[in-house]
């Protein structure tokens, strides 16, 4: 494979083409936009564009919607049952003969073109995914626009990037950066956006690649507010925290939530393959049969659980429904959304995970304030945790869960319980079902994609565990070099470290010290006869890796205290670090897929 | 898998689609089958910064004028959309069908999200349908609107008839004050008045009887030069109980409009229960003569004329007529006093006397009194007719309470006797 030239910054030219040129200004600009700068630039023109998209996007489901269901919802409709059928079967046609790449959510498509592709998604890709996921959402499946959003920006930006020839480490970024863009925008939210891209779509944090992200988000946002304005999803009802006591409440909706989280990432985990294996010729069906399905359940009285559900979650908020009702909306969500899903029909989970939580803890809670009357939360303030509470346990993004709940509700007051549902959600959840849904549909499909989770899991191997005690003797570099080989004759060790002044280490062999007294240089210091090198020195706290680059090429390595370096903490050896890497376990892979 | 850009060749080969760069060194070695699915694209941009800043500052413009062209349309066909379906709304809340009403409001929101009038008669609507459930809804749409504009005098009088739903006194009195000193879009002093007679109307209903008050003299002191306005004024004092407040408006609308039978009437009826009767009197049967068909006026003016004819304390009428009166009103409180005893199974002899009715007691006193009568013509018993008085009043609370109200005469004395005892309280 060819490495494209970067377009900036290397090919700057000379100031002397550049006089010959007569075009001075741009020849002047071309010096000032190195690759750095040109990219942050690149990436709030990402932003603009993925918020273009995604508004022209939310358009098209909003007019898909009209005109398929119509402007007021009827139940028992002939229209509930037909069209999300035929839409589906249109649906299935398109997504296995002209898009084949915009199955799914697009987060692991997303994720895979930055890990294995190198940032490469086809520009197909957005438009496929704006006209079927479009098409799916608005003929009501139950199914969202954010993360279809997500592959649109990210499809936009790779396209971007390609087309302009930035360099491959670049484009790798585009990705990411394009995703945190079109999440923004789809769900008006740039905190989030950016979490949720650097917990779910890189899976490590990278400080790197934040200001990029950051940026292209804040740009969709800005360019999204300023066409569709900054009305939030929700009108927020008052929400209100005020006994401490009462966080055993919301720890209750936490655990339930993340039973629900295991129900619905275990329903989609077991019936995904077992869908994908049946012959090829049904794919065409699953969708439409899918949309029969939900078209059923809308049609016995729960027209709710079509589509996204802003509107339900809203009356929810606002204590609109019983709390049976918002059971049974919880778990006829689940199904709904696992129908859609593992049909392959192409749409995003961000929105049913919202809805399912927001409903189940409107429900938690109206069943707790029955037995509990003096709980002082009001419905609103459960449908609001509970969102959160199924985004950690069921997307396993806990940071984003909270931040989440904060940026759509506004409202500060609600962190605590937010915090104390989410930690008991996630925690359930990681219990119960040990991948995260993402994770295991990347595996179902093949891949193994690096987890924040996982990372955050992982045991890091410090200089300290692999360290050596201060050893006995250690020569001082101001000593005579007969006293220095006198004090190492008597040593075990073949090498000893030798304290330079007025800071610094060095090592030295007995061998090298025996030399040097036969060469009748003993009555010199041995700091006038040491070559004139610094041996690098570590910290006991700094990873174990950092150990690597030096270990083949000094036989010892002084570790030193960080407040004073000639204070010695211990030695590190190349069979001490290599031990401690040898006696490590190896990374287990969970065999549950 | 057709997920993620390329295929398990054991699975299903045949549907890979994904693409690898032009050497096809991208992918998984084996399982991963690699096509470029993707649109070939000429390179469009040259390779230059600037150059390339410019070509996407034009494309990003251009895209914004066309987004921009686009939701201009689709707002302008959702507007219209949502104007049909807000007017199907409107029809559904006149005809009172909330629940169709409240459905067809959120239809129009959906087409057009920001509209403070959508969301006002939704909110409206879900106030309305009676449903406690709902008016936390109707609360949340009106707070997000008064947010916005918290001088609007509708949003507030919605706000403050929600608060008044709860029965939230505070609330609603400072959202109805709101709404009177907010901003109206049309008759902004009608509006005012009628928002404060809402407000008066609510804390009558509430009881809260000092806060009316203060409320309906500022109503008093800001009416306008229409005698409806007056008379509703003049109402709500009644309702509270402020009969010289009430007869003071009844009396301003009749100054406006002398032949007003409503005004008559409740001029009428307010001197009545103020124990004017002579002033009741003269304006009941000016009612009666505007209206024959008001009854009520009609039955109060022959109260009114009974107590007039019956009353001993009457100005201007001789001693031997007041004796008479004090007479005719002794014979008829022993009437009601023995027909009250028959009724009640009671001996006024003092053989059955359940539970120690105080009717055979009052028998005594007044065989005593009866005895005494003659003496009203001496000039020295000046106390003798109030002290019958007081006997026959007695006699009339006591039968009230034994034998249920009374008619008539009875009626018309008890009245008598109540006036007099609160003129000497």
């Amino acid at each position: 494979m060819s490495h494209p030239t970067p377009i900036v910054g290397a090919s700057a030219p000379s100031p002397a083409a550049r006089a010959k040129t007569p075009r001075r200004l741009f020849s002047t600009l071309e010096g000032v936009f190195n690759e750095e700068v040109f990219f942050l630039i690149l990436c709030v023109f990402i932003g603009i564009f993925s918020g273009l998209a995604v508004v022209c996007f939310r358009l098209a489901i909003d007019w898909t919607h009209l005109a398929l269901l119509g402007a007021l919802p009827q139940t028992h409709s002939w229209r509930l049952f037909a069209v999300p059928s035929l839409a589906g079967l249109v649906v299935a046609v398109l997504v296995i003969h002209v898009f084949p790449g915009i199955r799914g959510s697009g987060v692991n498509q997303t994720k895979s073109a930055l890990y294995i592709f190198n940032g490469f998604i086809p520009f197909r890709t957005a438009v496929g995914k704006f006209i079927c996921s479009g098409i799916a959402i608005g003929s009501g499946q139950s199914l969202g626009p954010e993360d279809p959003s997500l592959q649109i920006g990210a499809s936009i930006a790779s396209a971007l990037g390609r087309q302009l020839e930035i360099s491959r480490e670049k484009l790798r970024l585009m990705a990411p950066v394009g995703a945190a863009a079109g999440l923004a925008a789809a769900f008006n939210a740039p905190i989030s956006a950016v979490l949720f891209v650097i917990e779910e779509v890189i899976g490590r944090w990278s400080a790197g690649i934040l200001g990029s992200v950051v940026l292209s988000a804040v740009a969709s946002v800005v360019v999204v507010r300023s066409f569709l304005g900054s009305e939030p999803l929700f009108r927020i009802p008052v929400t209100t925290f005020k006994r401490p006591s009462e966080l055993l409440a919301y720890a209750v909706l936490g655990i339930v939530g993340g039973l629900a989280s295991v129900a619905f990432a275990k329903s989609i985990g077991y019936s995904r393959p077992r869908l994908k294996a049946f012959p090829r010729w049904t794919q065409y069906f699953q969708p439409a049969l899918a949309g029969l399905l939900i078209g059923l359940i809308a049609f016995l009285g729960f027209p709710q659980v079509m589509g996204a559900g802003y509107d339900s979650m809203d009356q929810a908020m606002h204590g609109q429904y019983t709390w049976k009702v918002l059971a049974i909306l919880a778990v006829l969500k689940i199904l709904a959304t696992t129908l859609s899903f593992v049909s392959g029909t192409p749409g995003g989970m961000f929105a049913p995970t919202l809805f399912i939580g927001a409903m189940l803890g409107g429900a938690v809670g109206d069943i707790e304030r029955i037995f509990f009357p003096h709980l002082t939360g009001s419905t609103g303030t459960y449908v609001l945790v509970g969102m959160g509470v199924l985004f950690a346990g069921f997307l396993r993004a806990p940071m984003t869960s909270v931040f989440m709940v904060l940026e759509v509700s506004g409202n500060y007051e609600i962190i605590v319980p937010v915090i104390v549902a989410n930690t008991f959600s996630y925690v359930v959840s990681r219990g119960l079902q040990t991948i995260p849904i993402f994770d295991l549909l990347t595996r179902q499909d093949g891949l193994i994609l690096p987890s924040l989770e996982e990372e955050r899991e992982e045991t890091i191997l410090r200089v300290e565990d692999a360290m050596l005690p201060v050893p006995a003797v250690i020569l001082s570099a101001q000593d005579y070099v007969d006293a220095n080989f006198r004090r190492v004759q008597d040593s075990a060790d073949s090498t000893s470290l030798v304290r330079m002044s007025p800071s610094g280490w060095n090592i030295v062999s007995r061998e090298q010290l025996q030399r040097l007294f036969r060469e009748g240089k003993g009555e010199l210091t041995l700091a006038s006869v040491l070559p004139a090198r610094s041996l690098p020195s570590l910290y006991p706290d700094l990873p174990l890796d950092s150990a690597l680059r030096y270990v083949n090429d000094y036989p010892l390595i002084p570790v030193v205290n960080r407040a004073d370096s000639n204070r010695l903490e211990g030695v590190v050896t190349r069979e001490s670090v290599f031990e401690k890497y040898g006696s490590r376990p190896a990374i287990a892979v969970p065999s549950e897929t | 898998m057709d997920e993620v850009y390329y295929l398990n060749r054991k699975r299903r080969p045949e549907v890979s689609h994904f693409c690898a760069d032009r050497d096809g060194a991208w992918g998984h070695p084996n399982d991963i089958v690699i096509r470029d699915m993707s649109w070939k694209v000429p390179k469009l941009i040259p390779r230059s910064a600037p150059v390339i800043l410019v070509v996407l500052t034009l494309a990003a413009a251009t895209g914004f004028a066309a987004v921009s062209h686009l939701v201009t349309r689709y707002t302008a066909n959702q507007q219209a959309r949502g104007r049909k379906l807000y007017a199907l709304g409107l029809e559904y809340a006149r005809d009172a069908r909330y629940d169709d009403a409240i459905a067809a409001f959120r239809a129009a929101l959906t087409c057009d999200p920001t509209n403070s009038q959508y969301q006002l008669s939704l909110a409206r609507a879900l106030r309305d349908s009676n449903d406690p459930q709902r008016l936390d809804e109707a609360e949340s749409y009106l707070l997000a609107l008064w947010q916005r504009t918290p001088q609007d005098a509708a949003v507030n009088l919605a706000l403050a008839r929600v608060s008044a739903h709860r029965g939230s006194i505070e609330d609603a009195t400072r959202y109805y004050h709101n709404a009177m000193y907010g901003v109206w879009n049309s008759d902004p002093d009608g509006n005012r008045n009628r928002a404060r007679i809402e407000l008066i109307q609510f804390l009558l209903k509430e009881n809260a009887r000092a806060q009316a008050d203060s409320e309906l003299i500022a109503l008093a002191a800001a009416l306008p030069p229409d005698p409806s306005a007056h008379l509703q004024a003049a109402q709500l004092f009644e309702q509270g109980q402020d009969y010289a407040g009430a007869l003071a408006r009844y009396q301003e609308v009749l100054r406006l409009d002398p032949e007003d039978s409503a005004a008559l009437a409740g001029a009428g009826e307010t001197a009545y229960h103020s124990g004017n009767y002579t002033m009741a009197q003269r304006y009941l049967r000016s009612a009666v003569n505007a209206n024959p068909a008001d009854s009520q006026s009609r039955q109060l003016l022959a109260s009114t004329d009974l107590i007039l004819r019956a009353n001993p304390f009457q100005s201007h009428i001789s001693d031997a007529e007041r004796n008479r009166r004090i007479t005719a009103a002794l014979n008829q409180a022993e009437d009601r006093l023995t027909a009250c005893a028959q009724s009640a199974g009671i001996d006024l002899n003092g053989a059955a006397n359940p539970a120690g009715s105080p009717l055979p007691a009052l028998q005594a006193r007044w065989l005593a009194a009866k005895q005494n009568l003659k003496s009203l013509r001496s000039p020295g018993e000046t106390d003798l007719p109030d002290a019958i008085m007081d006997l026959v009043l007695q006699i009339e609370q006591q039968t009230a309470a034994t034998c249920g109200p009374p008619q008539g005469l009875d009626l018309a004395l008890l009245l008598i006797s109540q006036k007099r005892e609160a003129a000497g309280q």
